[in-house]
């Protein structure tokens, strides 16, 4: 149900105006800073399968600072991935987004209609994922599909102007002007995902939700590619979700890091006190889990067990059967997502004092 | 001291022919190295896609030829090996792959996959004894017998595949395994758990072990030896942590440099944005790293650089070591 009023798509309440023209593009959206980039509060993804509901994401609420860069870490299957794609309104059946809000400028994504949410993405919230090089038209120059998609955005502009747009972009990812008149097959896998992040930064969003965007490239392009979104960041002042499970990548990269485990956000806190206070025992073992140049380790340490299956969890913490601090409460009474104060919150028993561990 | 498995100044060359030398690429050169025949050990081949560490890889396991060079396996030539020799070959020397999908066929149970490497191999004489070697393998693994038999692969999880091709990889009691980007396809959890896994064959079993990777990182946790290469040249060569900790080739260090580290704060990403990559470097005669190298000197782009033998351990192909007294050529060896 389309809620919110609204002039025309793409206007969100909060008066910003959707640009109309390449000059409306470069000034930039301005925008409160105070205000959330984007707010989201106990969303739901749930997918129907012959084994019953499988609850990808399960009461997900996170705020989102204007111009900050939040991490989402977890291991594969921890719904992480599913997150990002709700959040760009991309969840493809027989996955659904089952309930909750996912608000930028105080415009709820979940409800908006398929068209109004069409022009939202690349305007307002954009995407770089993991194969966001395949997702170039080999048909089409670099110029002509960035072009493509502003248009489609309802940019109206002279071809000069347009172009000048592209150049301005691609420099912006350090990339040679003439990349604007070639063709995918004619750049390298780090210059295509800097295409991606060039295109994904065109409309100036609000929110940039980047999947694991270095995950298929080497080391050097890596740290190219990121530095690339730091840069791209800054000088937009968009914030960032970025998806992954390098706990070395995303330390670097982020302000704040947030842990998912079993279709939950179960840690969150800044980068300091996450990477040197883990909280919870599952952000505990995943850091430990990461193997790093200070020294030789005696043993390699993965986390024991796997990841439940997210039909018909069990009562309790889903982490409980994993976990070395577990106890008699853990398997029977849900943790709730507590405040410890300073912005940090984290989903175990282990801190509530009101609820009695034993051994 | 004897050699199980060597490398004697391997070079191979695809594509071209007699009348088109611009179309060929040098994916391996001039490589040597030496696997110890007598103390098991784990070497990475280190280096970023396009660096030749693939084709390095099916050179040691016989799968191509070299154009020039020789890959020698218990004093026997490879390529000029009898049908039984090879067969003892294929059996000591076990490959594990990148993609634990790909291996498997979704129309077979999972355990085909250790069915048909016990029969192609004369592993076992009677039912009991498969399902014995089959068991045993997968616990050592740390796989549940019980969990993994009889199901399809789409029903087990990527670790649990990979796993599986390691307890395949085990049945054959191999002498040398083969990991080709074992854990590029997983999580930091299971990355641990395989690898961890793959180095205890190391030491309980004795089997040496040799890792393609382009992650230092996990290199440097497991292995005892390490080359680095680059665009089908070893750039640097010897012991892990001396190669790892005071890397010593420009090349060496711009991959140090630029692995995200947890809890540092380096400054990773300043100036990385105009950083060169492998595929937009250009062709050259002299040092092929010459075109992204911050200490690029003349010399660089005249003829591609011996090797230096800077310390007891470690080899290195770069001019800025020229003070060093250049070792008879073609006998680098991994250190320790």
């Amino acid at each position: 149900m389309a809620g919110e009023v609204m002039d025309r798509p793409g206007v969100a309440a909060n008066g910003h105006v959707s640009p109309t023209s390449v000059a409306d593009l470069q000034r930039g959206r301005g925008g409160g800073s105070e205000v959330p980039a984007m707010d989201v509060r106990d969303l739901r993804v749930y997918y129907d399968s012959e084994a019953g509901i499988v609850k990808a994401v399960d009461g997900v609420s996170f705020s989102l600072r204007a111009g900050e860069r939040l991490a989402l870490v977890g291991e594969s299957g921890c719904g992480k991935t599913t997150l990002g794609m709700a959040l760009m309104r991309l969840t493809k059946p027989p996955g659904y987004i089952d309930g909750g809000e996912a608000r930028i400028d105080g415009v709820d994504l979940v409800q908006l209609e398929e068209e109004e949410m069409r022009l939202a993405r690349l305007a307002d919230i954009a995407l770089v994922t993991q194969s966001a090089m395949n997702a170039l038209n080999p048909v089409m120059t670099i110029q002509a599909q960035l072009i493509d998609g502003l248009m489609d955005h309802g940019i109206k502009d002279t071809k000069s102007n347009f172009q000048n747009h592209v150049r301005t972009l691609l420099r912006r990812v350090g990339l040679r002007e003439s990349v604007a008149r070639m063709y995918p097959h004619e750049l390298s896998g780090g210059m295509k995902q800097r295409v991606a992040i060039a295109t994904a930064t065109s409309m100036n969003p609000r929110v940039i939700v980047a999947d694991e965007p270095t995950s298929a490239l080497d080391v050097v392009v890596q740290r190219q590619v990121m530095a690339t979104l730091s840069v791209v960041q800054r000088e937009t002042g968009a914030a960032v979700i970025l998806i992954g499970h390098d706990m070395g990548l995303v330390a670097q990269f982020a302000d704040r890091i947030g842990v998912m485990y079993a279709g939950k956000l179960v840690d969150i806190g800044s980068v300091s006190q996450v990477i040197e206070d883990p909280k919870h025992p599952y952000t505990r073992l995943l850091i430990n889990s990461v193997p790093d140049l200070v020294e030789k380790r005696p043993r390699l340490e993965g986390i024991p067990g796997i990841p439940p299956p997210l039909v018909d969890l069990p009562p309790g913490c889903a982490f409980a059967p994993r976990c070395p601090s577990a106890g008699a409460p853990c398997s029977t009474v849900d943790p709730v997502f507590l405040d410890l104060g300073d912005d940090r919150y984290v989903s175990c028993h282990l801190y509530d004092d009101s609820v009695e561990m034993g051994d | 001291m004897s050699n199980l498995l060597e490398l004697k100044s391997v070079t191979k060359v695809f594509g071209g022919g007699l009348f088109n030398r611009s179309g060929r690429t040098v994916a391996v050169e001039d490589v040597s190295f030496a696997i110890d025949a007598d103390e098991a050990s784990i070497t990475a081949v280190a280096g970023e896609s396009g660096s030749g560490k693939t084709t390095l890889a099916r050179l040691l396991l016989g799968v191509i030829r070299p154009t020039a060079g020789e890959v020698i396996y218990d004093g026997q030539d490879v390529a000029r090996m009898s049908g039984s020799q090879r067969r003892q070959f294929r059996r000591e020397v076990q490959p594990i792959f990148q993609d634990p999908f790909e291996v498997y066929n979704p129309f077979y149970k999972a355990d085909h996959l250790l069915h048909v490497a016990i029969e192609k191999f004369r592993l076992a004489d009677t039912r009991q004894e498969r399902s014995r070697l089959i068991n045993e393998a997968l616990e050592t693994v740390g796989l549940r017998p019980e969990e993994m038999l009889g199901r399809y692969p789409h029903q087990l999880s990527g670790g649990q595949r990979q796993r599986m091709m390691v307890a395949r990889a085990l049945l054959l009691k191999p002498r040398i395994i083969l990991a080709d980007e074992p854990v590029s396809m997983v999580d930091a959890s299971l990355r641990a758990t395989i690898l961890e896994s793959i180095r205890s064959l190391n030491r309980d079993l004795g089997i040496s072990i040799v890792y393609v990777t382009h992650d230092l990182t996990t290199a440097y946790q497991i292995c005892n030896g390490i080359l680095v290469m680059y665009k089908g040249s070893v750039v640097e060569q010897g012991d892990v942590e001396q190669v790892i900790k005071t890397p010593r080739h420009p090349y060496t260090r711009l991959l140090v440099e630029s692995i995200p580290q947890m809890g540092e704060d380096t400054n990773w990403e300043s100036g990385a944005v105009n950083l060169m990559s492998i595929d937009e470097a250009g062709e050259t005669t002299g040092c092929k790293f010459a075109d992204r190298c911050s200490e690029v000197m003349d010399t660089c782009h005249g003829v591609h650089p011996p090797r230096y033998q800077v310390a007891d351990d470690v080899a290195v192909a770069c001019y800025l070591y020229d003070t060093h007294a250049i070792e008879g050529t073609g006998s680098g060896s991994t250190g320790s």
